[in-house]
């Protein structure tokens, strides 16, 4: 018997379905006037890099909100949103990190993020992104829906091989949803561009939600169709001897049945025996499941029995990244994994965790259980992290090789780094934007003598540089690549020390050596120490002349990328010298070098085969005409 | 900051000059100042207008939830024959206020720390800035209807009510013609420059009550006009909301500066000044004239 019950339609027509044709459809009940509203963004949730410090508000995340201040001139100016990298440039330096788990199905790659938040809740229609400077990297747009409190893609694209150097409103054509939203996710890839890329604003053009549409939204997930289910009750029949007459179908009936059906071939002449995925031996099964992304591993295991002890064992939950599932990642998974996952080395979690998808309980339980053995950790920009997540992390994994916490500026006393003293063997520590005690730091490059790789970019001001060069020199000499963008108190002393460090491939000064005249000999030393050398940035370090451009000439044969922005002091003949002794060169920034101009960098382009970048300048600039 | 949203049905247009209150003066939150800008760079006839600039001098007005806030920079003009535009350290010092007070990362109470964010900005622009300049900054703080102020140089502002100066800024200066600055030299000179710390302005906070007349100016105005002359004026517009008419003061006032400044006869009071100093001058002194002329509706 199938009893209903009383159903009604709510006044709401906010289906769930995304098939544009059924929001077409409104009970008379609906009346309020549509009203169209275009919005600029409020508020920057979050944001994966940005090219100034936090306590600026040039090139930063915030620019991106209010009215666009720049819009419709070109150029590169610090009231735009920027990133910190473009280009491959930073994937063939020598800190690269390769992502975890390639296996991983990402049909376009995502290098940076930043999530805005907007005023008033709108179905959305239309996003224009007002791009100020090198248009082109932004290849996904989603949209954060309370409803259902999950991530949609609006839009996505491979990104621009080439677009036109100029101001563009971009307006890509959005998936049509029709569920409120305030929150707007822009995703970038930045392989294809030429420099750094600007945004100045964004506008969100959507249909009005008043609170009742949304409260009522909120409350009627389902659609019609399925509340009308839910209301349905199933009473079972009982059969008299049902289990009987069962066992009786299965002895007599069901090949008969499965012959009718067309589920059993025909008796064939041959009795060779058909082998199926099934009969492989678990190590083949293994090896074809671990080209397999996550997904499909989860999808596999669903299929049947022996297909899921293959692929729940821990063998294929070695290396686990999540970061191309930020969206969905939820604690749910995290519980899965944690019973799968017990032979785990490494673990990306990046970006994953916003809107508490992710708790910390369930982060602490997956490190408890699995984590002992782990070597790599990537941990940016999770918001879940509290100082329980660190200390368990610090007393887990003491293994740790690779220790990635990007983007924690913000919590400085909610972040309990203390875990890293007990860390022995990192070899890459990368605490980018990240605020960290400055004794701690230098205690743990102190019990890290294989430290190879460091960032410290944008960290806080309480960090003073030249105390960790002269800790570097004294334990970390085998050290490769160290970042210091934006860092703060190094000078001569600093770089003195890190002379010691002759295995030093890569340095990034940039912004740094605020307090100096000119680096002068102490940097002559540096590069004379460490002939390895293949990339260094020594972006705005007003100081720098063309004596020190001679040393850069003399010392660094294996030179492959070098930042000269914003350095006044150099002249056309200096460069020219590097270009001509530095034959592997393959970057050379010059922006803002006064002295410099663009036909000779055109020129210079085509005889070197070099990447010379320079900053825009208007066609009708006076230092066009010559 | 606050969004913006409108309908397509209702678009309104938001007037950008000196005339803040032409933008629905029913919303506005009181106190709040009325405020017009007039001036004329010294090449005034050779010169593109340029908006926030008169020749090397700058000046903005901005208004936040919390307060509203204008201030005049003075670009010092010696660094021209080092081949630096005094123009652009001044213009930016007072764009980027501008936005630090647009944005609401200020302090309302100190305006000197807004000085000293600005800057600080000044070291992250890529394109580097160089140069010098006087600055003269003052926040009306909605809260409770007080001015704060924050002077270095000799810019400066003058407070009428009532028909009487009741506060005025002092000059600050480490000799004759070379006031306190703020300034970033290029690398490497840093010894041989005179540069102040933002800490080193002066201060003054007070009351104001509804009809205060105040101007702030730079010494363009306050070198050339005599301070009776400039009480004349600004008695006249006490407690006067139309920005209209306020205006017309504002264009009076720098008219007469540019007028005493090229007559070569006039005992101005910079001449006066020089001749304290043993120096015989007479006549005006042509210079950057800004005018920032407020009213404080209660």
């Amino acid at each position: 018997m199938i009893s209903e019950a009383d159903t009604s339609l709510t006044s709401s027509e906010d289906f769930t379905t995304d098939d544009g044709v059924l929001d077409e459809i409104r009970t008379s009940e609906v009346t309020h006037q549509e009203v169209i509203i275009n919005q600029f963004a409020q508020k920057v949730i979050d944001f994966s890099s940005q090219y100034g410090s936090d306590t600026s508000i040039s090139y930063t995340a915030y620019n991106i909100t209010g009215r666009p201040s720049k819009f419709p001139d070109y150029g590169d100016f610090p009231e735009t949103f920027a990133m910190r990298t473009y280009g491959r440039w930073w994937d063939v330096a020598p800190s690269t990190m390769q992502e975890l788990q390639p296996s991983n199905f990402l049909d376009i790659p995502i290098h940076d993020f930043i999530v805005v938040e907007f005023e008033e809740f709108v179905i959305p229609q239309a996003i224009s992104i007002y791009e100020t400077y090198n248009p082109g990297a932004i290849v996904k747009i989603w949209g954060y829906f309370n409803t259902t409190e999950s991530w949609q893609c609006l839009w996505s694209a491979l990104p621009d091989l080439y677009v036109e150097r100029r101001p563009r409103k971009f307006t890509p054509p959005l998936r049509r949803v029709c569920q409120p939203t305030k929150i707007i996710r822009l995703e970038f890839n930045h392989i294809f561009l030429d420099y750094f890329t600007e945004i100045d604003g964004i506008v969100l053009t959507g249909r009005k939600c008043d609170a009742r549409e949304i409260a009522d939204s909120r409350k009627s997930r389902k659609g019609p169709i399925l509340r009308k289910l839910e209301s349905v009750q199933f009473k079972l029949r009982q059969i008299e001897n049902h289990n009987d007459i069962l066992m009786e179908f299965l002895a007599n009936d069901l090949g008969n049945f499965m012959k009718e059906a067309g589920l059993v071939a025909e008796d064939k002449e041959d009795n060779t025996p058909q082998l199926t995925l099934k009969d492989l031996p678990c190590e083949i099964l293994f090896k074809i499941l671990s080209y397999l992304d996550l997904v499909s591993i989860f999808r596999t295991a669903q299929v049947c029995r022996k297909l899921y002890d293959v692929a729940t064992d821990p063998f294929l939950y070695q290396e686990i990244n999540l970061k191309p599932y930020w969206h969905s990642a939820c604690d749910d998974l995290l519980i899965s994994l944690t019973k799968r996952a017990t032979l785990l080395k490494k673990l990306d979690l990046s970006w994953c965790g916003l809107f508490h998808s992710i708790t910390a309980p369930v982060f602490k339980d997956l490190v408890r259980t699995c984590c002992k053995n782990l070597t790599h950790l990537r941990l940016n920009s999770c918001k879940f992290i509290n100082a329980g997540c660190m200390e368990v992390v610090g007393s887990v994994c003491v293994n740790l090789k690779e220790l990635c916490l990007r983007n924690y500026s913000k919590s400085p006393s909610v972040l309990n780094f203390h875990c890293l003293k007990n860390l022995r063997c990192l070899e890459r520590l990368d605490l980018f934007r990240t605020q960290i005690d400055s004794d701690l730091l230098l205690m743990t490059l102190r019990y890290n003598p294989t430290l190879k790789h460091l960032n410290l970019g944008i960290c806080s001001a309480t960090v003073n540089m030249d105390d960790v060069a002269i800790q570097i020199s004294r334990y970390n000499r085998s050290i490769v690549s160290i970042d210091m963008w934006k860092s703060h108190y190094l000078s001569s002393v600093g770089l003195l020390a890190l002379s010691q460090c002759h295995d030093l491939e890569e340095v990034d000064f940039g912004w740094c050596l605020r307090e100096e005249a000119s680096p002068g000999e102490s940097l002559k030393i540096l590069l004379r120490g460490c002939p390895r050398l293949k990339k260094v940035f020594l972006a705005a370090i007003r100081g720098i002349n063309d004596r020190d451009l001679e040393n850069i000439t003399e010392f660094c044969p294996n030179l492959e990328q070098l930042d000269l922005m914003g350095v006044l002091g150099i002249t056309y003949d200096m460069c020219y010298k590097i270009l001509s002794k530095c034959n592997k060169l393959q970057l050379l920034d010059l922006s803002f070098c006064d002295q410099i101009d663009e036909i000779q960098t055109a020129l210079w382009r085509d005889v070197f085969g070099v990447s010379i970048k320079r900053n825009f300048v208007p066609p009708d600039h006076p230092s066009f005409i010559n | 900051m606050q969004s913006l949203c409108w309908t397509t049905r209702f678009v309104t247009r938001a007037l950008r000059s000196g005339f803040s209150t032409l933008i629905e003066p029913n919303n506005k939150p009181k106190p709040h100042f009325v405020s017009v800008v007039c001036g004329f760079p010294k090449d005034f006839h050779r010169s593109k207008y340029k908006l926030g600039k008169y020749g090397e001098d700058a000046w903005f007005t901005a208004r936040s939830s919390v307060a509203d806030v204008i201030g005049v920079a003075d670009g010092v003009g010696g660094w021209r024959s080092y081949g630096i535009d005094p123009g652009e350290f001044s213009s930016f010092l007072m764009k980027t206020c501008e936005r630090l007070v647009n944005c609401a990362s200020f302090n309302p109470q100190k305006p000197v720390s807004l000085l000293a964010y600005s800057y600080c900005e000044l070291l992250e622009q890529k394109k580097p800035i160089l140069g010098s300049s006087t600055a003269c900054v003052l926040i009306l703080n909605r809260e409770n209807s007080t001015v704060y102020t924050a002077n270095i140089g000799d810019s400066g502002f003058i407070v009428v009510r009532k028909g009487e100066i009741v506060h005025r800024s002092e000059e600050q200066q480490h000799y004759f013609n070379t006031p306190f600055q703020l300034s970033l030299p290029p690398p490497g000179h840093g010894d041989n420059v005179l540069s102040d710390s933002p800490e080193s302005a002066d201060t003054l906070s007070f009351n104001v009550k509804d009809g205060d007349v105040i101007l702030v100016a730079t010494d363009g105005v306050f070198d050339n006009v005599p301070t009776k002359l400039l009480l004349d004026t600004l008695k006249e517009v006490e407690g006067e909301q139309d920005a209209v008419k306020l205006q017309m003061t504002a264009n009076t006032i720098a008219l007469m500066a540019r007028s005493l400044a090229f007559d070569s006869e006039f005992m101005s009071p910079f001449a006066i000044n020089a001749r304290k100093n043993n120096i015989n001058a007479i006549g005006g002194k042509p210079d950057d004239i800004t005018v920032v002329l407020a009213t404080v509706v209660l």
